[in-house]
C-alpha cells in the first residue's frame, strides 16, 4: 500500500511543477499557455541533449533545463503572449501553434534534416536518458522498498515548492506577482512594472517545467509528443485547485496523483484516467471556483 | 502702527501668509518641520528645502487636449485641465459625465487616450501606468480596490513600489493619521469596513511619498460617522502637507469647503472652471440637477 501510495507521490510530484507554472500564468496573466507541455518536453530533450553532446551527468542537467526552458518561456511570453494579453481565446490558439512548431522542430531537427543534416538526441526516435547509478536502485525505509529515482523526484519537488513559495511569500517579487493576480490595474498604479513581472513570472513557470521535463525523461522515453498530454493534466491540476491559490495547486497535485495510483494499481491506467477527468468533472460542476480557491472580493 | 506690534498668526491660507508675514515656521506633529522668512518673489521660498514642499509650489498637473476611450466608445472630448500645485481641484458633475474616466485617463488605465499629460514639466502621454505612479501620481479609486487577502501591512507596502528611492517602509505619518490600521496590521484588508478600507486606500496611495493625489469618491458608499474623518484627512493632506489633489466628489458643501479650484464636467467635456468661490448655486443647478 505504502509504494502505492509512493509511485502517486511521484506522480503527483511531476504534475506540481508543470501546474505550477501554470497556475501562476494563469492566474497572473489570464493566459492558458497551450505550449507550456512542449516546455516540459523542451526540457526533456535537455536531459538528452547534455548527455550526448557534453556528456555531462543527470544532475547537470535539472539546472540546464531550468535556464533553457526559462528563456524558451521568456522568449514566448515576449514574442506572442505579451502582444495577447486579455484575450484568452486568440492566446489559447496561438500558443497552440507555438506548441506545433516546437514540436515539430524537434522532430525535424530545426529543418536540417531537409539538407541531410542529423542532430543526435533530436528526431522522431525514442531517447533514452542515462539515471545515476544511485539512483536506480531501492530504499528500504521502515521495513518497505522505495524506488530510488521517485523519491529524488518528490525530493527535488519538495525543494522547489518550497522555493517558490519563499518567492511569492517572501520576496518583493512574489508580492508583485500576488498583486498581479489579484488586481492587475491597481497593481500598475502602484508602480509595479506589470509586463516586466508577466515575463519573468512566465519565465520561471517554464523554467519549473523544464525541470519537470528532465524527471520524466529518468522513467520513460523522451519524444517529440511527450508533453501533449501535460497541458492538459496541467491544467486539471489548476481547475480542481482554483485559481491563484499555490496550497491549491498543492493539494490538487496530490489528489489527482494519488487517485490516479491507486485506480491504475486496483485496475488499470485507463480506468484511472477516466476516474480522473470523472473527478475533475465534479469539482467544475460542484466548485467552478476550485476547492481551495481564495475568496473574490 | 507700523512696524509696532509684533504678531503670531496661526493660519493655514498661504496667501494670507504671504501677505503679511516676514517669518514663517511650519509644525507637523509637535514638531518644527520648516523654518524661514518668506521671499518677496510669491511661489520662490527662501529657507530649508522642506518649505518648498510644504506649500507645494513646484508640482502641477497639466492635461491638454484630452481624447479618451474604452474601446470604441469615446469619453473625454479634446478635455484640458490645469491643476495648480498645492491645492485641492475638484471635479464636479452628474454620474456618467466622464469624471472618473479622467482620472483613470491620467494614471493610463483607460483603452486608448490622445493628448498631453505633463507633470512637473515630465511629459508622461507616452508613460504607462506604473510610471506615471513613479513620477508622483498616486490613485485612490472609486471603490478602493484594497486587496482583500493582503494584510494592511502589505496593502500599505504595496504602495511603495512607487517610489523612487526604492524604500518599502511604513511612513510614519500614516499612524498620527489612520491610527486603526496601524494598531491591526496584520488583518486581512477584506474584514475592514467600507470606511477603514478607504483610510487604507488612502494609506496605500501616500506609501508611494506621491506629489499629486488623485481621490475618486472617497465618500461613497461610507457611514456618516467616518464621512467627517475622511474629509478631515484629506484637508490636512493639503494644507498641512502641501499635497496637491484631484478630487472627484459629489457632495458639493464638501467640495467648497476643501477645494482652491473646480472644474465642471458634462458629456466628458469642462463646461465650467475657475476657482471655488466662481462654483455659484447657479452652476450646481445647472449641471448637477438631476
Amino acid at each position: 500500500m505504502i509504494d502505492v501510495l509512493f509511485i502517486g507521490l511521484s506522480l503527483s510530484s511531476i504534475l506540481l511543477l508543470v501546474a505550477l507554472g501554470l497556475a501562476i500564468t494563469y492566474g497572473a496573466m489570464g493566459v492558458i499557455n497551450m505550449a507550456h507541455g512542449e516546455i516540459v518536453m523542451a526540457g526533456a530533450y535537455v536531459a538528452v541533449l547534455s548527455g550526448i553532446w557534453l556528456k555531462t551527468s543527470f544532475y547537470v542537467a535539472l539546472p540546464l533545463a531550468f535556464l533553457a526552458a526559462a528563456a524558451l518561456g521568456w522568449i514566448i511570453e515576449r514574442l506572442v503572449v505579451s502582444r495577447l494579453y486579455g484575450r484568452l481565446l486568440d492566446t489559447l490558439l496561438a500558443t497552440w501553434g507555438v506548441s506545433m512548431l516546437i514540436q515539430q522542430a524537434i522532430r525535424l531537427e530545426f529543418g536540417l534534416t531537409f539538407l541531410g543534416i542529423h542532430i543526435a538526441g533530436l528526431g522522431t526516435g525514442l531517447q533514452n536518458v542515462a539515471v545515476p547509478a544511485e539512483l536506480q536502485g531501492v530504499v528500504n525505509i521502515a521495513g518497505v522498498e522505495l524506488n530510488a529515482y521517485r523519491g529524488f523526484i518528490v525530493l527535488v519537488t519538495v525543494v522547489l515548492t518550497a522555493l517558490t513559495w519563499f518567492i511569492m511569500y517572501w520576496t518583493s517579487l512574489g508580492m508583485k506577482v500576488r498583486a498581479i493576480i489579484r488586481n492587475p490595474k491597481m497593481a500598475a498604479a502602484c508602480g509595479i512594472d506589470v509586463r516586466k513581472v508577466n515575463a519573468l513570472t512566465f519565465a520561471y513557470g517554464s523554467g519549473l517545467a523544464g525541470v519537470a521535463g528532465v524527471m520524466m525523461s529518468g522513467f520513460k522515453g523522451v519524444s517529440p509528443d511527450l508533453g501533449s498530454s501535460m497541458v492538459v493534466d496541467g491544467f486539471m491540476v489548476v481547475v480542481t485547485g482554483g485559481l491563484g491559490s499555490l496550497i491549491g495547486t498543492i493539494m490538487a497535485s496530490g489528489l489527482l496523483g494519488e487517485t490516479n495510483a491507486l485506480v491504475a494499481v486496483a485496475t488499470n491506467d485507463i480506468l484511472a484516467r477516466a476516474v480522473i477527468f470523472a473527478a475533475v468533472i465534479l469539482v467544475i460542476v460542484l466548485k467552478p471556483e476550485g476547492l481551495f480557491s481564495f475568496k473574490r472580493r | 502702527m507700523k512696524g509696532q506690534h509684533t504678531m503670531l498668526v496661526v493660519e493655514h491660507d498661504m496667501g494670507f501668509v504671504r501677505e503679511i508675514a516676514q517669518r514663517i515656521t511650519v509644525l507637523h506633529l509637535g514638531r518644527v518641520l520648516a523654518e524661514g522668512g518668506i521671499s518677496e518673489n510669491r511661489g520662490e521660498p527662501e529657507g530649508p528645502r522642506s518649505l518648498s514642499r510644504v506649500k507645494g509650489v513646484v508640482v502641477t498637473l497639466q492635461l491638454s487636449s484630452i481624447d479618451s476611450f474604452y474601446g470604441r466608445s469615446h469619453v473625454l472630448h479634446g478635455l484640458s485641465l490645469t491643476v495648480p500645485a498645492g491645492q485641492v481641484t475638484s471635479v464636479v458633475g452628474r454620474n456618467g459625465t466622464g469624471k472618473t474616466t479622467l482620472l483613470k485617463t491620467i494614471m493610463a488605465l483607460t483603452d486608448h487616450a490622445d493628448g498631453r499629460i505633463v507633470l512637473n514639466g515630465e511629459d508622461l502621454s507616452a508613460k504607462p501606468t506604473h510610471l506615471r505612479a513613479a513620477a508622483g501620481i498616486a490613485y485612490v479609486p472609486q471603490g478602493r480596490e484594497i486587496i482583500a487577502d493582503f494584510t494592511i501591512r502589505e496593502n500599505i507596502l504595496m504602495g511603495c513600489f512607487a517610489r523612487r528611492d526604492g524604500k518599502r517602509v511604513l511612513p510614519d505619518f500614516i499612524g498620527e493619521l489612520f491610527p486603526y490600521l496601524t494598531e491591526n496590521l496584520d488583518r486581512p484588508g477584506g474584514l475592514l469596513s467600507g470606511g477603514q478600507q478607504q483610510q487604507l486606500a488612502i494609506a496605500r496611495a501616500l506609501a508611494a511619498d506621491p506629489k499629486v493625489l488623485l481621490l475618486d469618491e472617497p465618500n461613497e458608499g461610507i457611514q456618516p460617522s467616518i464621512v467627517e474623518d475622511i474629509e478631515r484627512i484629506i484637508v490636512r493632506l493639503n494644507r498641512e502637507m502641501g499635497l496637491t489633489v484631484v478630487l472627484v466628489e459629489q457632495n458639493i458643501e464638501f467640495v467648497r469647503f476643501a477645494s482652491h479650484g473646480f472644474a465642471m464636467l458634462e458629456k466628458g467635456q469642462i463646461v465650467a472652471s475657475g476657482p471655488i468661490s466662481t462654483l455659484t448655486d447657479t452652476l450646481v443647478h445647472e449641471h448637477m440637477a438631476v
